[in-house]
């Protein structure tokens, strides 16, 4: 349960918090999540978890939110009627404290979930942490099982935790930042509400093969970087057209991620990956390059 | 042109760019049924609607999903949703140096109908007042002018195929003087001369747009000058009219008559638009399909109206999504339609989607009101056709209430070209503050969460559930809001 919540407020049986729609009251128990996941039927479900703010400095509480997280685990995992059909996926927990993490793996290891997910993450901690925690992690979870890192979206974090033996991501940054008019690219984000893109009539990303950047001759709409210029902020069929090629740029680099890692050339793909978003190895982040350096692969050599 | 006239010559005459059959008719002032052909475009049947368009998109709708579910028709753009640079740069759609700019700036298909005018419709009025050689616009960054010779010119880089010339009409002001009334006369003749004349000037090979020549809304012996210049000069380069109002059709001259109609009269409910078939009007444009989706109404009604004996009650012409009433109907928005959203989806998701905030759920309005668009026009020609149409207006008009009903849900962000300028001297916020995290002093405190919470019947877990914590907790009984949640079931609450 993340904390977006201001006054959210947890104890044993659960965690209770205003509604973000009215501002009523609401509790949320491990067992009522699962209950209305089973409802859903979705195909992969979360447990509930304790998730404080990664930063926080209070190790006692931190502490704490881990070990709930893995007793409402047991709870979820009792309460879960359709483990034949519906994956349950453990969340790892612990912030940013190597220690708890490798304890909290251990025992959630040990229930033998489906799946496993490192959660807590992507709440503004120093990108070195936020690696060295997936690494710790990773390093310590069985082969044959997905591990899904959560809120994790940047192209960047997305081919560096893959590195570090992460398998599955989910963000809403794609699609949000679409809605402010920026668009992901191999280059980096560009901002189209930008006066500069307000004549810029081509595609907006060269070579793309989303549904908006495909030219009309190859069955696309041709859309250019001027039209969401135009249309950007100001109708919603602006943020629709961006979202369509920034949710195709996420799922084409993850594709572009698995072919490199079949054909056994990963560390190739990450060299040109960042080689194509910075145009000096000087301005490549020094977490990247370092979090990488620890998985045997050399961004800066050639 | 009949099959036994002399074939013209061509070199001389322009290609003839808009053919427009009548199919039907039964005199003037009568609903007619037609057939509209431009260039390498998709014939339209008449009568039959536009789609509108803002800043180049029908509204809520990405240009792909335009062609699955709205595209039709054609579409009608206004210009001043691309001027907002002028005068100081360049609008940026006049440097796309490809062919038909307008059309692959905006992804519009290759055989959509492309209709141009100069402002929106409906028009927000403008402070400003029009001058004798240019309009006043609304732009998406304020008010601005354009001189008829600039309008002319974007006609012809932006190669719509047709373009409706520039009409000098006060909106907004309630009443006109005679005097106000002369001048309209006399710029829009002098407008539609310009606009004649840049085409006239065209090379033969340029590609050329048609001209609808407006008809003014004011009475036809104030507008006399204008219309006799039109008949004298001008009508043998105009290819249709555009009315401002549907009721002084019958001031239009006979020599106009075989001419396609386009509609700028804004309809304010169906009823309006079979008014103005009834009078024969051919091509409508319908803004009331996107003020609707926006307040979250989804559009239901048939035409004719559903056979129904036992109601006296008058039907509602739309349903308000918003309706918490509608979080449990699994039912499609309207009964019998089959439009994407009411085949795929259901009331209770539309509802959730608009409560979420969810763009989703306006577009999903948007397919379902555009198809119920689509099919009573579809059903009006049949009716034309089948000469059962008064009666069916009759029975329309007996059957369904007056109005759209109000708008009660909260809209996407409104924009300043949205609405008018008295409205933006208004104190009061255009788009409501989000809940900001306070109970806002209501004093009462309700618990909702607990609804699906049911007593465990696993031993084990009614051990580590506090049942207690969820009953003691304020309010659940006299909740009504919470009533509709409890009926919702969990799964696990169902039988042993």
């Amino acid at each position: 349960m993340v904390s977006l919540l201001k006054l959210a407020q947890v104890t044993e049986e659960g965690v209770r918090f205003l509604s973000p729609h009215d501002g009523s009251p609401m509790l949320l128990t491990p067992e009522h999540s699962i209950s209305l996941q089973n409802s859903i039927g979705s195909d992969i479900i979360m447990q509930l978890d304790d998730v404080i703010v990664t930063t926080s400095p209070d190790l006692a509480r931190m502490k704490e939110a881990m070990e709930r997280s893995v007793r409402w685990l047991d709870r979820c995992i009792q309460a879960h009627k359709y483990p034949e059909r519906q994956n349950l996926f453990c969340i790892i927990q612990g912030g940013l404290d190597l220690d708890l993490r490798r304890a909290c793996t251990a025992e959630m290891v040990a229930r033998d979930t489906p799946g496993i997910a490192i959660g807590g993450l992507s709440g503004g901690e120093a990108k070195d942490e936020y690696c060295k925690v997936v690494e710790t992690c990773t390093g310590l979870l069985p082969e044959k099982k997905p591990r899904y890192v959560m809120g994790v979206g940047y192209p960047e974090d997305l081919v560096v935790s893959v590195a570090l033996g992460a398998d599955m991501f989910d963000c809403v940054w794609p699609t949000r930042t679409a809605r402010f008019g920026n668009a992901i690219t191999a280059r980096g984000v560009l901002n189209l509400r930008n006066a500069v893109y307000s004549t810029d009539f081509g595609p907006i990303e060269e070579g793309c093969q989303c549904t908006c950047c495909r030219s009309t001759e190859d069955g696309g709409l041709g859309i250019t970087r001027a039209f969401i210029y135009h249309t950007t902020a100001k109708e919603t069929a602006g943020a629709h057209l961006l979202t369509m090629h920034n949710v195709h740029y996420q799922l084409n680099l993850m594709r572009l991620v698995r072919e490199a890692i079949l054909e056994d050339r990963y560390p190739a793909f990450l060299r040109s990956f960042f080689a194509k978003l910075y145009d000096d190895k000087s301005k490549y982040p020094d977490w990247a390059v370092g979090a990488l350096k620890g998985v045997g692969v050399d961004l800066l050599s050639d | 042109m009949s099959l036994g006239a002399p074939m013209p010559d061509v070199s001389q005459v322009p290609p003839e760019m808009v053919d427009f059959g009548l199919l039907k008719t039964t005199g003037a002032l009568a609903p007619r049924l037609g057939r509209l052909t431009l260039p390498s475009r998709k014939p339209i049947l008449t009568p039959a609607f536009l789609a509108n368009t803002s800043r180049g998109v029908v509204p809520h709708m990405s240009p792909d999903n335009f062609r699955k579910y709205a595209g039709s028709n054609g579409v009608y753009v206004g210009l001043e949703d691309f001027v907002e640079k002028h005068p100081e740069k360049t609008p940026p759609i006049f440097e796309y140096n490809v062919p038909e700019p307008l059309r692959k700036f905006a992804a519009l298909p290759q055989d959509t109908p492309l209709v141009l005018g100069a402002r929106r419709t409906p028009p927000i009025p403008t402070p400003a007042a029009h001058t004798n050689t240019a309009i006043s616009l609304l732009t998406s960054v304020g008010y601005k002018s354009v001189s008829s010779e600039y309008y002319a010119a974007a006609a012809r880089k932006l190669q719509p195929d047709v373009v409706v010339g520039m009409a000098d009409i006060p909106f907004g002001q309630p009443a006109i003087g005679i005097k106000r009334k002369d001048k309209m006369s006399d710029r829009t003749e002098a407008w539609l001369r310009d606009l004649v004349a840049t085409r006239s000037a065209m090379a033969t090979a340029e590609p050329r747009f048609a001209i609808f020549a407006p008809i003014l809304p004011i009475e036809r012996d104030l507008q006399s000058w204008y219309l006799e210049h039109l008949l004298d000069d001008m009508v043998d380069s105009i290819s249709g009219v555009a009315i401002y109002d549907a009721f002084l059709l019958d001031d239009l001259p006979d020599a106009l008559h075989h001419l396609p109609r386009l509609s700028l009269h804004v309809p304010a409910s169906p009823h309006e638009l079979l008014r103005q078939v009834s009078l024969g009007m051919d091509l409508l444009t319908v803004p009331f399909i996107a003020s609707a989706t926006d307040a979250g109404i989804a559009l239901d009604f048939s035409f004719p109206p559903p056979e129904n004996g036992n109601s006296n009650e008058r039907q509602t012409l739309g349903i308000d999504m918003w309706h918490a009433e509608h979080a449990l109907a699994v039912t499609p928005l309207s009964k019998h339609c089959q439009c994407y959203a009411c085949t795929k989806h259901h009331r209770a998701y539309v509802q959730h989607l608009l409560s979420a905030k969810e763009m989703l759920g306006w577009f999903l309005i948007q397919v379902h009101n555009h198809s119920v668009v689509e099919s009573f026009f579809a059903s009006i020609r049949s009716s034309i056709d089948a000469g059962t149409f008064e009666a069916h207006v009759a029975a329309f008009e007996a059957f369904y209430e007056p109005q759209l009903p109000e708008k009660t849900g909260q809209g996407p962000r409104a924009r300043g070209y949205h609405f008018r300028s008295e409205e933006h001297a208004k104190k009061e916020k255009k788009n409501a503050k989000r809940w900001n995290g306070e109970l806002g002093g209501k004093g009462k405190v309700v618990l909702k969460a607990a609804h699906g919470q049911q007593p465990e019947k696993k031993q084990e877990m009614m051990d580590v559930i506090d049942d207690e914590a969820l009953i003691g907790l304020v309010g659940i009984e006299d909740d009504a809001d919470a009533v509709q949640l409890e009926v919702l079931k969990i799964e696990d609450d169902v039988k042993e």
